[in-house]
């Protein structure tokens, strides 16, 4: 891995680093992180090792993790209860805990340290470069790493340079919406009014997506520092991170790190000795998905029902409180302190022509690991979901990638070699979106996976729009009758029409996008709806009402599995006869057709 | 000025103007649903869309987003624009219930319209349709939310422009919901407005609900009489009842919205027990029987005891006919000049206000909206002039700061400022203002903190509760419009020119500052014009009648008994009289004490003339001929199946004409009277008004403050000849009974309103919690006040903000107020005691 640090790793002393992002913190890291600071004491080690708790390193599948630096050891899946054999056969024996480390899907074989993985190995890291390595809760640690000293650049230029820097660097908004970042500010930093705002949206609400958390959880002072420059750069002295309820840890830790740098004197009156003051407030946000849509979470700062409003005025010229307000997502504001630092020309050399530096991707659906990854623009998705998610498990075949939520697109194998960029995911019917990255497999059904975003963005719709809120009801209602095998053709054509009478009509970007997955699916997969309508049969064996639940035994290689899951005994089986499924006892819940891995149950 | 061509057909507009009102400045009304011109655009329901062909903007887009703009080519018929609505209406009618036959919306419903307009006519949609449960929103709201389309609209004016909070939208998606959190009455006394902005039958109006289909009504446009602000609304009367009022557009008056005292208050005019046959002692007789025993009896007093002996008195609900009517009987017959108000203070009040308000000062509504500073002084708009809260409100909403100096606890639907000022020190507070102003217009600085604490001082206030920031004196001296507004029901008759010279020394240097009185009576302005020297003032009058000097009172259109303080004394006072003649349209208690009644017509009835508070004269139109309601003349049969040839009540005419009819009984030639016709008939009253004659009367009213030069309408109060002094407080330890209206219940007209009875609060007296404590009261205690009239008991409630040494009563008919002697009125402390238990 490739991590840019602004300044290296403190090569000092050895450490203990336990993952206490949400995920770890839920298997119990925080008793790991307690047992493992009494067990080095008991061992006379206190002296020798500092255990740091940490954010998120992105592989959260194998969590919780602890880590052991230099070398970076990499144990995975800990226990509370194996924290005293750690301390004893890694640190006090010097050898290594076999049975906790990382196997390679590939080689099978045991990787020692986290640089050798291929999980690791690929990414580049610019945002995530400090999660997983720095105390979130530790405003010391992140200076420890140079932080807070893209601020103290930028202090040093003007506001204009400031931009100028952004602008050179090509960066774009990491929220979904790719507009470039500097000329963004530009707007605002030139739109006159005597008070400005900037806002950090960490209003992640994409199902599956959780970079925003990460970054909060691991590294909220990047964040903070990037709020800052911005700040400078619009000329902005009151801010908020407006987070969503859900992520109370991202909270807490925004909360503290706000308190550490005020104490610090680096938010408040003159900061780092000039004239600029900032200050940053955390407002939460119960949890709408609209209110990540910016007029709506503006709204919603100010007290008022999330709802968006037409723009323009855009927030740069009437935004929160009618003044000029300027609103970046937390990846975006995570990349900033590097480029103060280390230039804007450095990131413009990452990534791609019109795409520069990396993106985080949260990876999931039926893939080997799930979690964080951050590679360079233009990495491919193959690379991506065979190199470091691993491939997909028990050997299934590629069929989509859904990216960009219940806003975006699928991408199917046929461009499996993608470039991940803005462009080449725009030009497939796709969006980058916030980062969200769902790869399926044969067993998965693109009608289901249609229905699944559509009932989300459905749900969420504020209300306001009349295609939004009645025409997504209805396409949802014709998805449902495709699934149940109760469709006509024509059905499917009004669901194309309606998709786009809501694209067309809706105001804002829930509604715009919502159709996304449906027309991206029967884009590339039409085959599959017309399988549902005039074969009423559901190739992935997803939805029930389509399945028969009945052994094609000239499939069936009689290994038993279906008769081990069967939780309700409605299978009879014997070697070397192929198993027979009692429609009565049956209860239809496919553990069945999972188990099988001949697809040999219609 | 964007040019642009719209189907068509070319336009020029003011920049910044949508293309929806481009377009129905053409005539072509675009469809539309959420968007409202007094509530602005949102976007919500797609409705508007229409092709943009050419130009800066292309493509489909909502015609209520895009401002025009030079080059644009639109076309509303586009195939692709029709083709977009069709669809919109068909996704709103998925789930519309399909009960227009019995719906009180169907026939005035925008979606009924669109509908039928759009073209959708087919079912395609073979699902379920959304379900809610309705909530029960008090007397005056009905609410169905199968029917909602959900523009948003309801909620926007509930919360956006009227500025409540417990109606809005719940939940979300495909379940947005518009109710209150619980089921309960509305709290807003705007909660009427939702009938006429709602798209479709979602908020119905409660009782007119089974009386009439829209397309049976019989509609004309008139003026709300509930108080001096004059709002335009549309009458809508059906079989001889008037069923419904609506809130009328007006640009200036009251915009698109009325107050529901206005909207509900009508019922006075339908009641089965008002009075509509002449009554003499010796019973009932004809209209023309009683003026005859009106004017025999009349004549006899005169050759008597002399014309002298003959006193007439009007009111602020009389219309303008009525009142110059009045004033010009009592002229050509040598009686005593008529008077308008029970209380002479307020009389002369009056005056004042209508003096000082010349056309450079004088604002409407629509100016208090636009103003960008607000100093009101001795008024509280919710509860005496309604729709002026929600002026202030959009003055609020544009960025205005806005002062409210009042002993009383006040409540606006927006933040402002509070200093409870006693009225005694209001003068000097306004000066201290008025200083402020100049020494900003002077240049030479501001020393905002010395003013400040002279003010505090002059205003009697305590420096710990400094209620005056000096945010609100900047935003004085900044701003380029600022208007005052003065109540006139509490105030000291000092403080009107006060105001008036604040808004004179806040002008300078400014372009413009307004002045605004709100004034007791939907004609007090007429009144005031009127009302000149001569007039004795009401209490003198009584003792010319207890003094047997006056021997015969003409009351029109009044109810001393309800306006006047000391209720014992009056009735033994009109006990004395020879001679009680009352016309009357309500059943008062005055009418009933009446020698002669005579029964008059209301506005409903016969069209007639109100000036209201800024000098707009305007004219209400008749929305039906009179008589008895058919569902009360036909016992609930309908139609009638006995035969008659003339209409069951029809006996009462406009008092206007009833006072010429005694006139010419009297020997005053016709040409002089209803001869003259009421344009001459005011004109030759109210000279100033005589160059109206001829005019042909516009509907948003005529400003009778002209815009040249000012004219000096009428004199002011003439200097006081020491007859009394009663402003001042008493040396000691006294409490000021201000007594004060309240939205619902104590207006003359509404209080008689089955459905406003319904929503009126049961009264209550209220006093600085600080008094409460030093008399050891508290929070809800009966009290009881004893007074030489006699006594009152009232419930207690106490609040912080609001004056100390004010007693604050309402004028409800559940309240004893008439036991006071006289206002103002000042009671010691000992006489305030707990009513035990």
């Amino acid at each position: 891995m490739h991590t840019e640090t602004i300044s290296p790793l403190p090569a000092k002393g050895r450490q203990l680093l336990v993952c206490r992002g949400t995920g770890c913190e839920s298997q119990k890291a925080n008793l790991i992180f307690g047992a493992l600071k009494d067990e080095i004491f008991k061992a006379g080690l206190a002296d020798d090792y500092k255990v740091k708790f940490t954010g998120c390193h992105g592989l959260c599948q194998m969590g919780p993790t602890v880590i052991v630096q230099p070398p970076g050891t990499f144990y995975c899946n800990v226990a509370p209860e194996d924290v005293a054999e750690i301390v004893k056969v890694d640190l006090v024996e010097g050898g290594k805990v076999d049975r906790l480390l990382f196997i390679d899907p590939q080689s099978k074989e045991r990787v020692l340290t986290y640089h050798e993985m291929a999980y690791f190995n690929p990414q580049r890291r610019i945002v995530l470069r400090n999660c997983g390595f720095i105390n979130p809760e530790d405003i010391d640690d992140y200076i420890e790493v140079g932080g807070y000293e893209g601020i103290r650049r930028a202090l040093s230029l003007t506001p204009l340079e400031v931009i100028e820097e952004v602008k050179s660097s090509g960066l774009r908004g990491r929220g979904g919406g790719g507009f470039p970042t500097g000329t963004k500010w530009e707007f605002c930093n030139k739109s006159p009014g005597d008070q400005k705002y900037l806002i950090c949206n960490a209003d992640e609400g994409d199902p599956g997506a959780f970079m925003d958390r990460a970054v909060l959880e691991g590294d909220p002072h990047s964040v903070l520092e990037g709020m800052m420059i911005a700040g400078y750069a619009i000329g902005a002295t009151k801010a908020y991170i407006y987070c969503r309820a859900e992520y109370p840890l991202a909270h807490e830790r925004s909360l503290i790190a706000i308190d550490q740098a005020t104490q610090r004197g680096y938010l408040g009156k003159g900061i780092f000795g000039s004239d600029f003051d900032f200050e940053i407030k955390v407002k939460l946000g119960a949890g709408a998905f609209v209110c990540g849509e910016e007029t709506a979470l503006m709204a919603s700062i100010e007290g008022k029902r999330g709802m968006p409003m037409p723009r323009p005025p855009f927030p740069a010229v009437k935004g929160l409180f009618g003044k000029p307000t300027n609103i970046n997502n937390v990846e975006t504001f995570a990349n900033i302190p590097v480029i103060l630092t280390k230039g804007g020309d450095w990131f413009a050399r990452v990534g791609t022509e019109k795409s520069k530096g990396t993106k985080v991707f949260a990876l999931a659906g039926k893939i080997n690991y799930s979690g964080l990854v951050e590679i360079p623009m233009g990495t491919s998705l193959r690379q991506i979901v065979d190199e470091i998610g691993g491939g997909i498990p028990n050997k299934r075949k590629f069929k989509a990638a859904q990216t960009g939520g219940p806003s975006g697109g699928c991408i199917p194998a046929e461009h499996f070699d993608i470039p991940m960029d803005y462009e080449n995911l725009t030009q497939v019917g796709s969006i980058m979106g916030s980062g969200g990255l769902i790869v399926t497999d044969e067993t998965t059904c693109m009608v289901d996976m249609a229905k699944f975003f559509l009932s989300f963005t459905q749900k969420e719709s504020c209300g306001k729009c009349v295609q939004c809120r009645l025409g997504t009801k209805n396409m949802l209602e014709t998805l449902t009758a495709i699934s149940e095998g109760k469709a006509t053709m024509e059905d499917l054509d009004l669901l194309l029409e309606l998709a786009q009478d809501v694209k067309a009509g809706s105001l804002c970007g829930l509604g715009q996008t919502a159709p996304n997955p449906v027309l991206s699916t029967i884009r590339y997969f039409r085959d599959e709806y017309e399988a549902h309508i005039l074969r009423k049969e559901c190739p992935a064996r997803v939805c029930r009402s389509l399945i028969k639940f009945q052994v094609n035994e000239a499939a069936c290689t009689m290994c038993g599995s279906c008769f081990k899951a069967c939780p309700v005994g409605a299978i009879t089986w014997q070697k070397k006869q192929p198993a027979h499924i009692d429609k009565e006892k049956c209860i239809k819940c496919r553990s069945c057709i999972l188990a099988c891995k001949f697809h040999a149950i219609d | 000025m964007p040019r642009l061509i719209i189907d068509e057909r070319e336009i020029e507009v003011p920049p910044g103007t949508k293309v929806i009102d481009a377009a129905e400045r053409l005539g072509i009304l675009i469809p539309r649903f959420c968007y409202h011109e007094g509530l602005g655009a949102v976007g919500a329901c797609r409705m508007c869309a229409v092709q943009f062909v050419e130009g800066p903007v292309k493509g489909l887009q909502m015609s209520c987003m895009v401002d025009a703009q030079d080059g644009m080519v639109v076309s509303t018929s586009h195939e692709e624009a029709v083709e977009f609505r069709r669809f919109i209406i068909e996704c709103l009618m998925l789930n519309h219930p399909h009960d227009c036959p019995v719906c009180d919306e169907g026939g005035q419903c925008l979606l009924q319209d669109e509908t039928v307009s759009g073209g959708h006519g087919l079912r395609r949609y073979q699902g379920k349709k959304r379900t809610y449960r309705d909530q029960y929103l008090g007397e005056l709201i009905a609410h169905e939310m199968n029917r909602c389309i959900h523009c948003y609209r309801c909620s926007r004016f509930y919360q956006e422009f009227s500025g409540y909070r417990d109606l809005g939208p719940l939940q979300i998606a495909n379940r947005v919901f518009y109710g209150r959190f619980k089921d309960g009455p509305l709290e807003s006394p705007f909660s009427g407005n939702l009938v006429d902005i709602c798209p479709t039958g979602v908020y119905t109006d409660k009782p007119s609900r089974y009386k009439a289909r829209r397309w049976d009504l019989q509609r004309t446009p008139s003026v709300c009489i509930h108080c001096s602000l004059g709002c335009n609304t549309v009458a809508n009367a059906r079989y001889r009842e008037v069923v419904r009022v609506e809130a009328r557009f007006s640009g200036e008056v009251n915009g698109h919205f009325i107050c529901d005292r206005g909207r509900f208050g009508f019922p006075y005019t339908n009641l089965p027990g008002r009075p509509r046959t002449a009554r003499t002692a010796g019973g009932e007789c004809s209209q023309g029987e009683a003026v005859a025993a009106a004017a025999e009896k009349l004549r006899e007093i005169s050759s008597t005891f002399g014309p002298q002996a003959v006193a007439c008195f009007g009111s602020s609900r009389n219309s303008l006919e009525t009142q110059c009517m009045l004033k010009r009987i009592c002229r050509l017959q040598g009686w005593q000049v008529p008077g308008f108000f029970v209380d002479p203070a307020l009389e002369r009040r009056v005056r004042a206000a209508v003096s000082l308000l010349d056309a450079s000062a004088g604002v409407s509504m629509r100016e208090v909206e636009r103003a960008d500073c607000v100093v009101a002084a001795g008024v509280d708009p919710v509860n005496e002039a309604p729709m002026l809260a929600l002026a202030m409100r959009q003055a609020f909403r544009r960025g205005a700061e806005i002062l409210v100096a009042d002993p009383r606890p006040i409540f606006l639907p927006f933040p402002f400022i509070h200093v409870p000022v006693s009225m005694e020190r209001m003068d000097s507070f306004l000066e201290g203002l008025a200083r402020l102003a100049g020494e900003s217009s002077d240049g030479t600085g501001v020393r905002e903190a010395d003013l400040l604490s002279q003010i505090v001082q002059n205003g009697g206030l305590a420096s710990s509760d400094l209620p005056l920031p000096v945010s609100f004196c900047r935003a004085l001296f900044g701003s380029q419009n600022p208007v005052v507004l003065c109540g006139t029901e509490c105030v000291r008759e000092s403080t009107l020119p006060a105001a008036a010279a604040l808004a004179r020394d806040l002008r300078k240097g400014r372009d413009r500052a307004g002045l605004l009185y709100v004034l007791p009576g939907a004609n007090a302005f007429g009144a005031g014009l009127l009302n000149s020297q001569g007039h004795p003032g009401f209490s003198r009058l009584l003792e010319s009648v207890e003094s047997g000097s006056v021997r015969a009172l003409i009351v029109t259109e009044s109810d001393p008994l309800n306006d006047f303080c000391h209720r014992d004394r009056l009735l033994g006072t009109l006990g004395k009289l020879d001679l009680l003649v009352v016309m009357d349209f309500l059943d008062s208690e005055t009418a009933r004490m009446a020698h002669v009644f005579l029964p008059t017509t209301t506005h409903f009835e016969s069209g007639s003339c109100f000036v209201n508070h800024e000098g707009r004269l305007q004219y209400a139109e008749a929305v039906h001929h009179g008589g008895i309601p058919i569902e009360q003349a036909g016992g609930g049969s309908h139609p009638p199946r006995v035969y008659r040839g003339d209409i069951p009540g029809e006996g009462p005419k406009a008092a206007w004409v009833i006072l010429a009819e005694l006139g010419r009984t009297l020997g005053i030639p016709d040409r002089d009277l209803l001869g003259l016709g009421p344009w001459s008939l005011i004109g030759e009253e109210i000279p100033s008004l005589k160059r109206l004659e001829g005019t042909v009367f516009p509907p948003e009213g005529i400003r009778i403050l002209s815009d040249g030069d000012p004219v000096q309408w009428v004199q002011g109060p003439e200097a006081r000849d020491g007859e009394d002094d009663r402003g001042a407080v008493p040396p000691g330890d006294f409490f000021e009974i201000l007594l004060t209206h309240w939205t619902f219940g104590t207006e003359e007209l509404s209080s008689r309103s089955g459905p406003l009875q319904k929503v009126e609060k049961e009264p209550y007296g209220m006093m600085h919690s600080d008094d409460a404590r030093v008399l050891g009261f508290s929070e809800g205690d009966r009290i009881v006040l004893s007074l030489e009239g006699g006594q009152i008991r009232f419930r207690l409630s106490v609040a912080d903000r609001m004056g100390r040494g004010v007693l604050v009563l309402p004028r409800h008919r559940k309240l004893a107020w008439r036991n006071i002697p006289e206002m103002p009125c000042f009671v010691p402390r000992d006489r305030i005691r707990r009513e035990d238990s």
